[in-house]
């Protein structure tokens, strides 16, 4: 039990289970507030239940937190603005928001319909733009806050989730813009992209090591090299528990570290990786536009063939 | 005139200006049989006018090269459809789609209406799986394609386009899945940070600009060793910004010439840059669940050490 959000609210959507669920907990344990929001739908954001936030709450309750919970679906404007009213309403004032809703529709590109493009785009991306805007005017009125996304390292490429991807990097880029148009108020935002076991992704973290596909795979792209040998786990949970990402989201959503903002971070187990931003990694120079030719010859020699 | 993309048949989306007006003509004039796409409206995506496509398809048939003007919507998942068949009843087949009708929206996020997301999000993100969606099945049975999503540097962040920077850098990882699942069927995907003076440009205020210049130069010194080492890209005179600029390089990737699949680069102004995706620079290890004490200790030294705040708090104005 620390005490490092006292006197705090946070709100946390898909809080009913996994690494939302882990995260609310550990806010919880240092003394904020929280409102556990959770649709309660199935992987593929179909269907509803109360049951996933209610167990999130009472969890909380038992272990001596204060928590109310939320049913909103946050990928619509309404549910945004409800799950921080709620925090308005419940514990008057919202300090930290942690978007961890997801859900997950795999299929190949040529056989992807329209809805599960939508949904997956839908309940990712404006999941997590409806309640950060709501919460933004809060937070730039009262010139200070906390947001936490996360995202994916499937946005560097899966096979067969393409809208995933599509989904993971745009949560990046709004991350990025909302550090930016918040910062000047002392509102920091960053992304945490994860890899543990949990409903959306039930493999083991060693199982996802294994490149997939042409390579290079999404892992090697990323520059994550073969984690260093894990073999023996000490302590609380495995390697693939997603409690193991709560620490990073908590200690984000304090106010330690103010010049960490718009940054992406990775967990995996006991590692803790920070991202670059898109680099340029070579360049063509002409004084001049490019003329065909000179494209043909330079971009394979230049940019190296078989990227 | 040459021949890159005699016989291939290509579809630019938003083609009756700037950009993708560039990349039409290219096209057209390296061989291509041209669908020049655009609704016509305005950046803000509102009305629509049959006046731009026309007249690109005008001129590309003035210099001897052969297009067929569409007016519909890439935002809309049938409509999107029409674009596709309007190549296959015309010209038999498709082989290239680069993707480049924008809109603008810019708001900052507190104050961004649902409309504004999504709009924005439509025409660049749906309308990059609507063209995609519709375009696959005729490249998978010819055992070839090029595609071309036309991302935004704003995806690196880029203050009051939270619906702009989401829409454009999930294009980047669109692409990139894409590119993987498609490589087998001889299907190219690439992104590019694409740049010039055009239409969309214009209309941001002096004010936002001067901010973001402000916010990249932060960032620049945030970056540091790498900025030092490389230096800032050479962008050029004015003359550079001109947005024909980045056709070469766009048509070098729907060219089939091209290998490359999966990247992004960057086609602003006279260079051609590749872009690393995002990676690892550093990272710390252990085999337990970190404690936040740990991390309190440690982050500051490690991870965040010497991270610079692009936009750090300013005290309130009076």
């Amino acid at each position: 039990m620390g005490n490092r959000l006292e006197g705090k609210t946070a709100v946390v959507t898909g809080a009913g289970r996994g690494i939302g669920r882990a995260t609310a907990l550990l806010l919880a344990e240092e003394g904020a507030s929280v409102v556990v929001n959770d649709l309660g739908c199935d992987v593929d954001g179909s269907g509803s239940s109360n049951d996933p936030a209610d167990g999130t709450v009472e969890a909380i309750k038992a272990a001596g937190g204060n928590a109310v919970a939320s049913y909103d679906n946050v990928a619509t404007m309404d549910g945004g603005e409800a799950v921080i009213r709620s925090a308005v309403d419940n514990f008057g004032q919202v300090d930290v928001l942690v978007n961890s809703v997801g859900v997950l529709q795999d299929r190949m590109i040529y056989r992807m319909t329209p809805d599960e493009w939508d949904r997956v785009i839908r309940y990712n991306v404006k999941g997590t733009f409806a309640p950060t805007k709501f919460a933004a005017i809060l937070f730039r009125q009262q010139r200070s806050g906390r947001v936490v996304n996360f995202t994916s390292d499937a946005g560097l490429g899966d096979i067969g989730r393409s809208n995933y991807a599509a989904a993971s990097e745009a949560i990046i880029g709004l991350t990025r813009t909302v550090g930016r148009d918040l910062g000047r108020y002392g509102v920091t935002c960053n992304a945490i992209s994860p890899l543990v076991e949990t409903r959306l992704f039930p493999g083991s973290v060693d199982e996802f090591r294994v490149a997939q596909g042409p390579s290079p795979s999404p892992t090697e792209r990323a520059g994550i090299g073969q984690s260093p040998p894990v073999s023996d786990w000490e302590g609380e949970g495995s390697e693939d528990d997603p409690a193991n990402v709560a620490p990073l989201a908590v200690y984000l959503s304090t106010y330690a570290s103010p010049n960490v903002n718009c940054n992406v971070f990775g967990v995996r187990g006991g590692s803790i990786y920070l991202y670059s931003n898109p680099e340029i990694a070579n360049a063509i120079h002409k004084w001049g536009t490019f003329t065909m030719a000179e494209m043909d010859e330079l971009v394979p020699k230049i940019f190296g063939k078989g990227l | 005139m040459g021949k890159r993309l005699e016989g291939r048949v290509a579809i630019v989306t938003g083609a009756g200006r700037g950009i993708g007006r560039g990349v039409a003509m290219l096209l057209a004039d390296e061989g291509a049989s041209v669908v020049v796409n655009d609704l016509g409206g305005g950046v803000d995506g509102v009305g629509g006018s049959d006046a731009p496509a026309a007249q690109v398809v005008a001129e590309i048939e003035a210099r001897g090269g052969t297009a067929v003007a569409n007016f519909d919507s890439v935002a809309d998942y049938e409509s999107a459809g029409n674009i596709i068949k309007t190549a296959i009843d015309n010209f038999g087949r498709l082989d290239v789609v680069n993707h480049v009708a924008g809109i603008l929206r810019d708001r900052m996020v507190f104050n961004m209406t649902e409309e504004e997301w999504d709009g924005v999000l439509q025409v660049h993100l749906y309308g990059a799986y609507n063209m995609v969606r519709h375009a696959v099945p005729h490249m998978i049975n010819q055992g070839y394609g090029r595609i071309v999503l036309f991302s935004s540097g704003s995806g690196m962040g880029a203050s009051g386009q939270a619906n702009y920077a989401a829409a454009k850098e999930g294009m980047v990882g669109f692409a990139r899945a894409l590119s993987r699942e498609l490589n087998e069927h001889g299907i190219l995907v690439n992104a590019v940070y694409p740049g010039g003076a055009t239409r969309m440009t214009e209309t941001i205020p002096e004010s936002t600009q001067q901010l973001r210049q402000t916010q990249r130069q932060t960032a620049a010194a945030a970056a540091g060793a790498t900025q030092a080492t490389q230096g800032a890209p050479i962008m050029g005179p004015p003359e550079a910004r001109a947005p024909e600029n980045n056709a070469p390089k766009a048509v070098y990737l729907s060219s089939e010439a091209c290998e490359i699949t999966g990247q992004v680069i960057g086609t602003s102004g006279w260079p051609a840059t590749l872009y690393s995706p995002r990676h690892v620079i550093r990272s710390i290890h252990k085999n337990s669940r970190w404690t936040l004490d740990e991390l309190d200790e440690l982050l500051p030294i490690s991870l965040g050490n010497g991270l610079v705040n692009p936009v750090p708090p300013q005290a309130p104005r009076q």
